[in-house]
C-alpha cells in the first residue's frame, strides 16, 4: 500500500506557477520551446498613451477556420469604426494555442473552446488560482473573489442547489466579460455512404463515433441491400472499392495538422478535442449517454460517509494491458493523477501541473493502490457528480512517463523557467491501453491506428459495453490530413477518405448536398466561439470596455450568417447545459450586450457615444486614444 | 490518389505544352545542335545544375523546420499587407467569370509550369551554355531568397484573411489542387510570391535570348503577365507579394550575373566557353 503523502499535504495546485515553463505544449516539441524567448515582439505592438489605442486579434486563418477568422475580421471591421487601430493577426493553431494558452501574448483572440461535459470546466477556466498555469486555465488572467468562491462551492453541491450557484457565476461572468461567448457550432461532417455510423450520440467524431463505425466496403461478400449505394459509386471517377489500400481501413481527413505531430495527451496546445488521442488512452470511467461509467475500471464503490468528503474504490479489469505488453495495474493509476498535478513528481520546487486534465486531477486529495489492482481515490469537498469528472482522465503507463518527469534540456534556452520533458513530448511513439494502438505515422501526413486485440472490449459483457462489445469493425483506422474543408470533401468524393474528421465549412454544404454518394452529418455540440480578452492589458481590464466591445459583436448576425444557420447564439458558456441561467438564455436578443446596430450593420454614432460615455476620449480625427 | 492524378494530368498536359512549343519557337538548325557536343555542354551545366538541386534539396528539407522557426522568429505580416493595399485583390476579382477562372486556374497551374521548364529545353539546344546556367542561377537564387523571406516573413495569403471579400477561385473550383501545392507549400508562405519571381525571372531572361527565339520572349511575356495576373485573380496572393516577387526575379538575375563575371568562376571551370549574352552576341 502506497499512502501519497505530497499529495494529501498539497492540494495540486497551490500557487501561481509560470505559464512559460510549460511552453512545451507546443505541438511542435522542442523547437516551439523557443517561442518564449521573444516576447519582446509584442512590445512594438503596444499603444502608448496619447495615441491612438492599437489592437490585435489573433485568429487561426481561413483554411484553419473560416469561422473564427471572419468574427475577427467583423470585430476588426467594427473596432476600426469606433476609432480603434485593430488589426487581424491570423495564426496557425498550434502556435496561437501556444500564445494564449501558454504565453499569455495576446490582446484579443478569437477560438472555438474545446467541448466540455461537467459545468466544473467554468472552475479552471475562471478560477484566479489558474492565471498563471498553463493550458485552457484562465488565459484571461480574470481575478474575481467571489467568483472564486462560488466555483469552489458549486463543486460542493448538486442538484437545485447547484443550479443556482452556477446561475450567479454565468451572471458574475456575462457582468465582468472577460470573454465574450458567441455561439455553439452544429458540427457539419462529410460522410461516404459506405460508412456505417453507429453510437451516433457524440456524433461520429469521438471515442465512441470511432469505436463503432463500420465500413460496408471492406466486405468482400456483396450485401444485395446496398446495391443500390454501389450502383452510385461505380458511376463516380474513382469507386472506392478500386482506390482504397485495405491496410488503411477506414480513412478519415484532418484539416488540422497538429495531431500528426503529437500525440502527446497532455499537450494543451496540440489538441482541441484529444480525440484522436482518446482513442489511445483510456479512462477509469467512460461517459456513456451522458452518464460516466466503468471503463477501464470495471466497477468501483463510494466510501458511506458525508456527501462531500468522499473516496472511492475502484477495481481496475482484470488482464487489462498496455500496448506494448504490460500489465495495467493500480501503481499506473496512482502514478496518472499524481503526475497530472505535477508532471515534475515533487522534484522541482513548484509543482507543473499538466496543461490537460490537470483540472479534473484537482478535484483528488489523494490516491492509494490498497492492492495491485485496486485503487482508492479520495476528494476533498466534492459532490459525487463532479468527483466523477476526476475518473475520465486519460491513464499514462507509469513505465513510460517516469523518465519525463525531468527537466526538459531545451528548457534550458528560457533560463526563467524550468519545464519538465512531459509537457513538451511530442510522444510520437504511444504507449496506451486504448481500443486502438498506434501502427505507423508519417509527420504532418498521416496516422494510422489499428486495433488492439487485447483490449477489454474484446470480450465484455457489462450491458453498458455493449454497443461495444467485440472490437472494432475495421483493421485499421487513418487520419490523413487535408489543407482545407473544400480539400478534405474532395477526398471523400474521389474515394481517397471514407469522411471529414474534423468538421467542415458550411460554405461546403452544396457540394456535400449535390453528391449523392456523400451524407450530411450535422451534431450539435458544446464547442462555443468565444472572443478572449487579456484582462492583464490595459483597456481590457476594464469590465466596461469589454462589455463595449461585445456590443461590437453581432452573435445572430455569427449564427445566421457566419455559421450558415449551424450554430446557435448564446450569451453563457454554459448555454447546452441544464444548469444555463434563464436570464441568460437567448430570446431573439443578446441578454447581456446586445449589439450596437441590426443585422451586422453597425450603428457607429452610436457605439461611439456609449464609448465616450465610459470615459474613453476621442481625438478631432475621431480616434480612440489611450490614457 | 487524387494527388497523382491530378499531378498525372499536369505533367502530361506540361509535356504537350513543352513539345508544341519546340515546334513553334526552335528553328531546325538548333534541334539539330542538340547533338552536337553534349557532353561539353553538359559538363559545362552539371554545377550549375548541382546548384539547383541543392536549393531544391534544401527546401525539402528545410521547409518544416522552416515552418518552426518562421512561426517564432519570424513577423506576421498579413496585417501589414492588409492595411498598405485594403482590398485590391477584390477589385481585380471584380471581372471574374466561370470562364475566366478556368482560364486564369490554367495559367497559374499549367501555364506556370511550363513557363519555368521550357527554358530549360529550349537553352540546352544552343551550343553556347551561357544562357543555360544563367537560368539554372537565377532559379536558385529565386529558391534561396525565398526560402529566407518564407522564414522571416509569415504572411498569409488575401483568401485566409479576407474569405468573404476575396473568392477562393483556384482552390474552391479545383479542390484537389490545393492538396498539391499543400504538399509543396505551406499557407504562410505568401510573400513573395514565388510564381511571380520565376515567371518575370522567365520573361527577363527571354529577352536575352530574343534574338534566337524571338516567339518564346513574346510569349513568355505575355505569359508571365498572366501568372502574374493569375495569382491575385485567383485570391492566392496580395498585389504586394507580386511586387516583392517582381523584386526578387531582377535581383535574382542581376546575381546570376554577377555570379558570372566573378572570376573565380572562370578559375574553377576554365574549360568554360565565352560568356556571350544576347547583347554581346548583336555587336
Amino acid at each position: 500500500m502506497m499512502a501519497d503523502e505530497r499529495q494529501s499535504e498539497r492540494p495540486a495546485v497551490t500557487e501561481p506557477i509560470g505559464r512559460r515553463r510549460a511552453l512545451g505544449l507546443l505541438g511542435s516539441g522542442a523547437l516551439g520551446l523557443l517561442g518564449g524567448c521573444f516576447g519582446a515582439k509584442d512590445l512594438f505592438e503596444r499603444s502608448d498613451p496619447g495615441e491612438q489605442l492599437s489592437v490585435a486579434i489573433k485568429s487561426p486563418p481561413a483554411d484553419a477556420d473560416t469561422r473564427a477568422l471572419r468574427i475577427a475580421r467583423f470585430l476588426a471591421t467594427n473596432l476600426t469604426a469606433v476609432g480603434i487601430n485593430a488589426t487581424v493577426v491570423p495564426t496557425r493553431r498550434e502556435t496561437l494555442m501556444r500564445d494564449v494558452l501558454v504565453n499569455q501574448q495576446f490582446d484579443v483572440y478569437v477560438a472555438p473552446f474545446p467541448e466540455c461535459d461537467d459545468p466544473d470546466f467554468l472552475r479552471p477556466l475562471f478560477h484566479s488560482r489558474y492565471t498563471d498555469t498553463a493550458g485552457w486555465y484562465n488565459p484571461f488572467g480574470f481575478e474575481d473573489g467571489d467568483v472564486d468562491s462560488l466555483l469552489e462551492l458549486q463543486r460542493r453541491q448538486d442538484g437545485g442547489q447547484r443550479r443556482r450557484t452556477l446561475g450567479t457565476i454565468q451572471e458574475k461572468l456575462a457582468r465582468a466579460q472577460p470573454l465574450s461567448v458567441l455561439a455553439f457550432v452544429d458540427e457539419l461532417r462529410a460522410l461516404s455512404s459506405t460508412v456505417g455510423v453507429g453510437y451516433g450520440a457524440d456524433g461520429i467524431h469521438s471515442k465512441l463515433g470511432y469505436l463503432t463505425l463500420s465500413s460496408a466496403t471492406l466486405d468482400t461478400v456483396p450485401d444485395p441491400t446496398a446495391g443500390q449505394t454501389n450502383g452510385t459509386a461505380e458511376t463516380r471517377t474513382a469507386a472506392p472499392s478500386e482506390t482504397r489500400s485495405p491496410a488503411d481501413g477506414i480513412r478519415m481527413t484532418l484539416t488540422d495538422n497538429r495531431a500528426l505531430k503529437n500525440l502527446n495527451p497532455l499537450s494543451a496546445a496540440a489538441r482541441d478535442d484529444g480525440v484522436v488521442t482518446s482513442l489511445l488512452y483510456d479512462s477509469l470511467g467512460q461517459r456513456i449517454d451522458g452518464r460516466v461509467r466503468p471503463w477501464l475500471a470495471d466497477s468501483w464503490t463510494w466510501s458511506d460517509e458525508s456527501p462531500v468528503e468522499v473516496s472511492l474504490d475502484l477495481s481496475i479489469r482484470e488482464g487489462a494491458t498496455w500496448h506494448d505488453g504490460t500489465d495495467v495495474d493500480a501503481t499506473d493509476v496512482a502514478f496518472t493523477y499524481r503526475f497530472l498535478s505535477d508532471t515534475s513528481m515533487g522534484a522541482f520546487d513548484s509543482p507543473v501541473p499538466a496543461p490537460r486534465f490537470s483540472g479534473r486531477a484537482s478535484l483528488l486529495d489523494a490516491v492509494e493502490t490498497l492492492d495491485s489492482n485496486t485503487v482508492r481515490l479520495t476528494f476533498d469537498s466534492v459532490s459525487r457528480p463532479v468527483a466523477r469528472q476526476a475518473l475520465t482522465v486519460p491513464i499514462l503507463p507509469a513505465h513510460v512517463w517516469e523518465s519525463k518527469t525531468g527537466k526538459a534540456l531545451v528548457g534550458s534556452i528560457d533560463t526563467e523557467e524550468t519545464l519538465t520533458e512531459a509537457v513538451v513530448w511530442a510522444n510520437r511513439n504511444p504507449v496506451g491501453s486504448g481500443p486502438l494502438r498506434f501502427r505507423r505515422l508519417q509527420p504532418q501526413e498521416r496516422l494510422v491506428l489499428e486495433p488492439f486485440a487485447d483490449h477489454f472490449l474484446t470480450d465484455v459483457t457489462a450491458p453498458h459495453l455493449k454497443p461495444f462489445a467485440d472490437g472494432v469493425d475495421y483493421d485499421a483506422l487513418t487520419f490523413r490530413r487535408a489543407p482545407s474543408s473544400e480539400a478534405a470533401i474532395s477526398l471523400v468524393q474521389n474515394g481517397d477518405a471514407e469522411g471529414t474528421g474534423l468538421g467542415v465549412a458550411p460554405s461546403s454544404i452544396p457540394t456535400i448536398g449535390r453528391d449523392s454518394s456523400l451524407d450530411l452529418s450535422v451534431t450539435p455540440t458544446r464547442t462555443f466561439y468565444h472572443v478572449g480578452y487579456n484582462t492583464r492589458r490595459p483597456p481590457f481590464d476594464d469590465p466596461a470596455f469589454r462589455r463595449l466591445v461585445a456590443r461590437l459583436l453581432d452573435k445572430a448576425y455569427f449564427a445566421e450568417e457566419v455559421f450558415e444557420g449551424y450554430g446557435k447564439p448564446a450569451a453563457s458558456p454554459l448555454a447546452r447545459h441544464d444548469s444555463l441561467a434563464s436570464q441568460l438564455a437567448w430570446d431573439g436578443r443578446d441578454p447581456v450586450a446586445p449589439f450596437f446596430g441590426e443585422d451586422g450593420r453597425l450603428d457607429t454614432d452610436r457605439a461611439r457615444e456609449a464609448f465616450r460615455n465610459a470615459g474613453y476620449r476621442y481625438t478631432a480625427e475621431g480616434e480612440l486614444v489611450v490614457s | 490518389m487524387v494527388l497523382l492524378q491530378f499531378l498525372g494530368k499536369l505533367l502530361a498536359g506540361v509535356l504537350v505544352m513543352v513539345a508544341v512549343g519546340g515546334w513553334l519557337f526552335v528553328d531546325r538548325e538548333h534541334a539539330a545542335a542538340a547533338f552536337d557536343q553534349p557532353w561539353r555542354r553538359l559538363r559545362e551545366v552539371t554545377p550549375h545544375i548541382l546548384v539547383l538541386l541543392g536549393v531544391l534539396a534544401l527546401n525539402r528539407v528545410f521547409r518544416n523546420l522552416g515552418q518552426e522557426l518562421s512561426w517564432m522568429l519570424g513577423w506576421n505580416v498579413t496585417g501589414l499587407i492588409y492595411a498598405i493595399e485594403g482590398e485590391f485583390v477584390a477589385l481585380v476579382q471584380v471581372v471574374a467569370t466561370p470562364a475566366l477562372t478556368v482560364f486564369f486556374s490554367f495559367v497559374y497551374l499549367y501555364g506556370y509550369v511550363f513557363l519555368a521548364t521550357f527554358p530549360v529545353v529550349a537553352y540546352w539546344l544552343l551550343a553556347d551554355t551561357d544562357p543555360m546556367q544563367r537560368t539554372l542561377v537565377a532559379y536558385a537564387l529565386n529558391y534561396a531568397i525565398g526560402l529566407v523571406c518564407y522564414t522571416l516573413f509569415i504572411a498569409f495569403g488575401p483568401r485566409n484573411l479576407l474569405p468573404n471579400t476575396v473568392q477562393e477561385l483556384l482552390y474552391a473550383t479545383y479542390p484537389q489542387s490545393q492538396i498539391l501545392t499543400s504538399t509543396v507549400n505551406t499557407n504562410t508562405n505568401a510573400f513573395p510570391s514565388l510564381h511571380t519571381s520565376v515567371s518575370v525571372t522567365v520573361a527577363l531572361l527571354a529577352r536575352r535570348t530574343r534574338d534566337v527565339y524571338p516567339g518564346w520572349f513574346k510569349l513568355s511575356t505575355v505569359l508571365a503577365g498572366l501568372v502574374v495576373v493569375s495569382t491575385m485573380y485567383l485570391g492566392i496572393h496580395w498585389a504586394t507579394d507580386v511586387v516583392a516577387g517582381a523584386v526578387l526575379a531582377v535581383v535574382s538575375v542581376r546575381l546570376a550575373d554577377r555570379y558570372h563575371d566573378l572570376s573565380w568562376v572562370w578559375q574553377a571551370f576554365p574549360e568554360r566557353t565565352r560568356v556571350r549574352t544576347a547583347e554581346g552576341r548583336n555587336d
